[in-house]
């Protein structure tokens, strides 16, 4: 029948097309010309699909220049070909996209990574010859090169120890697990010190990476006279009391201690009391002025520390009777509050500053200390008042007595 | 206790005198103890000062002019401090030694008025005029580098 | 204080003030509250009226079993002294209470004698009112004429039972303001005397608008309805006449004069007493009360833990009301006891079956009371 034959005609047609839907298909989404270099470079190419170059359309000629759609390496390998790049070249290669305002605008990605790299270490050896720096490849990746925001980039915010340490002392790729990092390089001593614990051990993301201190792109170590901006990004309390202390005034003079030069860069230990002891005398004689300044400031405070912790003990004593500790508890607080401002002060190097503070902190612990000693003492006062209370009520009962025996006598007269 | 009706030798009477005096005075003695007991339950616990409490900030001696004065609530006892020269500053009660009302810093004359009864001190606390008789009480100044302290 | 010829002086003085005030009128005003234990003539002037009264024979008062009323209203004149030298120092708010609290126990100079002498005197007159009751049962003084002599002395009970529970609640303490909520729970089921003591108290959770009304029923109404009922038991126990146990004679009595002696010392073995306890076994330091955590093992006080169980045992068809109507009919048979009894006389022989009763009653009320204190611990 002709009017069954037109449709089963169009279905027959629609069937065949549909057959060619799987290899349309392999074409790339947006309708861009074939991409066959992955047919030599496998791996290559399943890295580059990880990336975020990838999936905003750009392929390997974008780099490496090349033919893409030729199927014979003769032909993909013809000129405009770069082959891999020297890696003194990279950072200019890169640039060529990334330094260019108009195309990375609407991307909101800032434009002057290439210029600050070109004034960082890295840059300035590069620049000379020295091609055993880092270039853009090293941190961000060859062609597996992800967003900052995703957690598996290598310069995601807490995998950036790790990035830098590739070349700064991390134990080298292969190394098994929990293998060291190289004794004495920067990324050892960060481990160990506070900061590298606080932020690889305990996870806390406020702590500082190489990047916070150093910069990232402009990445250079502070200079003299400019280490207490960078550490006052966080520790704005000391750097204010330092800038007010002779140590400051000395640093623009041209000859003075930084924060580095007490706290260390790199591995830096919890500041301690203790710190007074060893840090000064590295520079000061044993018998001058400012080492007698360092020890009564320690002293000041070890001895508030001391009295802090005599009242704690008096306080745990009153409460196993128990006795109301809570607000001695909330005063010791206040007490413990004046001990901790005391301890940035001691970088203004004024002792009397630290004794306000310190005076306050002691003369509160003394206060409880006394205050839980007189109603410990007073259990005893009150068992002796009793017995002097029973030897008193005893005398009167027995005159009371004596007085009802007269005035029964008289009662009955 | 004795019957003096009843007919007893003086110096009988005497003893017996002195041994009602001496029982009366023992037990008195219950009177005077719960007497102390009650006036010590019923004093007032003292208001003391802690440590470091009794230094109060007085702000910066650059922000306080020559001849100026500043006003500081300190609880019940408010505070003038008055700077009377280049260096010296003196700290005065701001309460009149009158009837206890609070003074005022008169700017233009230079001196505390009270609002009461219209006394007036001068900037060290002597009384100007007015019903007050005794001048105003001073604190001890402390003054490190800019900042004024008071010790109350 | 020997009534002979005065000295000018005092004679003058007396007189002098006899011609302006009633003296002997305010000596037997105070009589009414047992503190002068004789008659006086109020038309006669102070010292002739004392001079009668001193050397008349009396009933001996201060000897057992009449001890516990003297005892009773001794150890009230403590707790309103110490009551009123607490209220110095004490802020009936939630938030200043247990710091108000803690401050007199800590700080104030004597304040934790005082402190305790107010809890002790209060646990102990409780003790002793109930005691007392009981003797009274087992005595018979409540037959005619002294049927208001034992009513006043339940409401008395109940009144004294009210005072406890209000103070309990004034050092907001975990233990006092939970065994309070507890306490809310019997006192609500009560029919009509549960509302109209919620309506006094201002509703029935524990906050600081209910804190201070319980201050005031604490310290002010209910000293003085226990002050009224104090008088109303004195004036008729004077008007009646102490009773005599059948063993008694009459003949025996003591003078005023040593039966006032006699009060002086025993409340110096009160007093001494007291003493003795506050100072060796003073109550320990409690946490602040939290509203939003309940502590285990809460119960109501001692005196409701029968009220309690009568409550809690109510079957769960019947509404809790039904069992605080069980605990005022209970309460209303007590109170019209003297009404009750048609036995005869007052010897235990006549009142065999009332005695029996008693003892039932007593063993029930302590079955429940300590059914009362363990319905917590099941849980």
């Amino acid at each position: 029948m002709r009017g069954a034959a037109r449709p089963l005609l169009a279905a027959l047609a629609v069937a065949l097309a549909a057959a060619f839907i799987p290899v349309a298909a392999a074409e790339p989404a947006t309708g861009a010309p074939r991409v066959l270099c992955g047919v030599c470079h496998p791996d290559v190419r399943v890295q580059f699909e990880q990336g975020v170059h990838f999936r905003e359309g750009f392929d390997c000629t974008s780099c490496h220049g090349g033919n893409a759609a030729a199927t014979t390496v003769a032909a993909a390998h013809r000129a405009p070909f770069r082959g891999t790049p020297k890696r003194r070249d990279i950072p200019a290669l890169c640039a060529g996209c990334h330094a260019d305002l108009a195309k990375m605008t609407p991307y909101n990605i800032p434009a002057d990574q290439y210029a600050l790299y070109l004034t960082s270490q890295h840059g300035l050896r590069l620049a000379k010859g020295d091609d055993k720096v880092a270039v853009c490849t090293d941190c961000h990746g060859v062609h597996e090169i992800r967003r900052k925001s995703d957690p598996k980039s290598s310069v995601f915010a807490r995998n950036v120890p790790a990035t830098c340490g590739r070349c700064h002392g991390a134990p080298p790729p292969g190394s098994p697990e929990g293998a060291p990092p190289v004794e004495g390089s920067p990324f050892a001593d960060y481990q160990a010190g506070i900061h590298g614990q606080a932020f690889l051990q305990q996870a806390n993301n406020s702590a500082p990476t190489c990047a916070s201190c150093h910069g990232s792109h402009g990445a250079t170590p502070p200079g003299i006279g400019d280490v207490d901006k960078v550490c006052g990004q966080c520790h704005a309390t000391a750097r204010g009391y330092y800038r007010e202390g002779l140590h400051a005034r000395a640093m623009r003079a041209g000859n003075g201690p930084e924060c580095a030069h007490c706290h260390g860069n790199h591995r830096i230990a919890r500041a301690d009391v203790s710190l007074l002891d060893t840090a000064c005398a590295a520079c000061h004689a044993p018998d001058s002025e400012m080492l007698k300044v360092a020890g009564g400031m320690k002293a000041l405070i070890v001895g508030a520390q001391d009295e802090i912790g005599v009242a704690h003990a008096a306080i745990d004593r009153a409460a196993a009777i128990p006795l109301y500790v809570e607000d001695y508890q909330a005063r010791l607080e206040e007490a413990h509050t004046a001990l901790v401002q005391a301890s940035p002060v001691v970088h203004a190097l004024d002792v009397r500053r630290v004794e306000q503070l310190t005076a306050r902190a002691r003369g509160i612990a003394k206060e409880i200390e006394s205050e839980i000693d007189g109603k410990l003492g007073e259990r005893w006062w009150r068992r002796v008042g009793l017995l002097l209370f029973w030897f008193y009520l005893g005398l009167t009962l027995a005159v009371l007595w004596v007085i009802r025996r007269r005035a029964l006598e008289d009662g009955r007269r | 206790m004795t019957d003096s009706e009843n007919p007893q030798t003086g110096r009988q009477d005497g003893r017996r005198t002195a041994i009602l005096w001496l029982t009366r005075g023992f037990l008195s003695l219950w009177a005077v103890g719960a007497t102390a007991l009650g006036v010590g339950f019923l004093r007032a616990p003292s208001r003391e000062k802690r440590p470091g409490e009794g230094l109060v900030d007085a702000g910066t001696l650059s922000s306080l002019s020559v001849g100026g004065a500043r006003f500081l609530r300190h609880g019940s006892r408010p505070l003038f401090v008055v700077r009377v020269s280049e260096t010296e500053v003196v700290a005065l009660s701001a309460i009149c030694t009158h009837l206890h009302c609070v003074l005022k810093w008169d700017d233009g004359g230079g001196r505390l008025l009270c609002p009461c009864h219209a006394g007036s001190f001068d900037r060290t606390g002597n009384v100007l005029a007015g019903p007050a008789t005794r001048p105003l009480p001073q604190y001890r100044v402390e003054i490190r580098d800019d900042a004024i302290f008071v010790r109350t | 204080m020997a009534p002979a010829d005065p000295t000018p002086a005092r004679r003058s003085l007396a007189a002098w003030l006899e011609t302006r005030f009633n003296l002997t009128e305010m000596l037997a005003f105070l009589s009414s509250f047992g503190v002068f234990p004789a008659e006086l003539d109020t038309t006669r002037p102070f010292r002739e009226a004392l001079h009668d009264a001193w050397r008349r024979p009396l009933p001996s008062y201060a000897r057992w079993p009449r001890v516990l009323g003297l005892l009773s209203f001794l150890l009230f004149l403590f707790l309103v002294t110490t009551g009123a030298l607490l209220a110095f120092y004490y802020q009936p708010t939630e938030s200043e209470a247990y710091r108000a609290g803690t401050a007199i126990v800590r700080d104030v100079t004597f304040g934790w004698f005082i402190h305790q002498m107010h809890r002790w005197s209060a646990r102990l007159l409780l003790v002793m009112l109930v005691i007392r009751l009981w003797r009274f049962f087992f005595q018979g003084t409540y037959k005619a004429p002294r049927e208001a002599v034992w009513m006043a002395a339940v409401v008395t009970f109940l009144v004294a039972t009210q005072a406890d529970l209000t103070g309990r609640l004034l050092t907001w303490t975990t233990t006092g303001y939970w065994t309070t909520v507890r306490a809310l729970e019997v006192i609500n089921a009560l029919p009509v005397l549960g509302p109209v003591l919620m309506f006094l108290a201002g509703g029935t959770t524990p906050d600081s608008l209910f804190l201070t009304r319980f201050y005031v029923l604490h310290i002010a109404m209910l000293p003085a309805i226990l002050l009224v009922l104090f008088y109303l038991h004195f004036n008729g126990v004077r008007r009646v006449g102490l009773s005599h146990a059948s063993s008694e004679s009459r003949a025996t009595g003591e003078t005023a004069r040593v039966q006032m002696i006699n009060m002086i010392i025993l409340a110096a073995l009160v007093f001494g007493g007291l003493v003795t306890l506050v100072t060796l076994a003073p109550t320990s330091f409690e946490p602040a009360a939290d509203p939003a955590l309940t502590p285990q093992g809460m119960r109501p006080p001692w005196y409701l833990l029968a009220p309690h169980a009568i409550i809690e045992m109510t079957p769960t068809m019947l509404p809790r009301w039904v069992g605080g109507l069980v605990v005022e009919a209970i309460l209303l048979l007590i109170f019209m006891l003297p009404f009750l009894d048609t036995s005869a006389g007052r010897g235990t022989r006549e009142r065999r079956i009332a005695v029996a009763v008693g003892i039932v009653v007593l063993a029930i009320w302590l079955v429940l009371t300590w059914q009362g204190y363990s319905l917590e611990v099941r849980r």
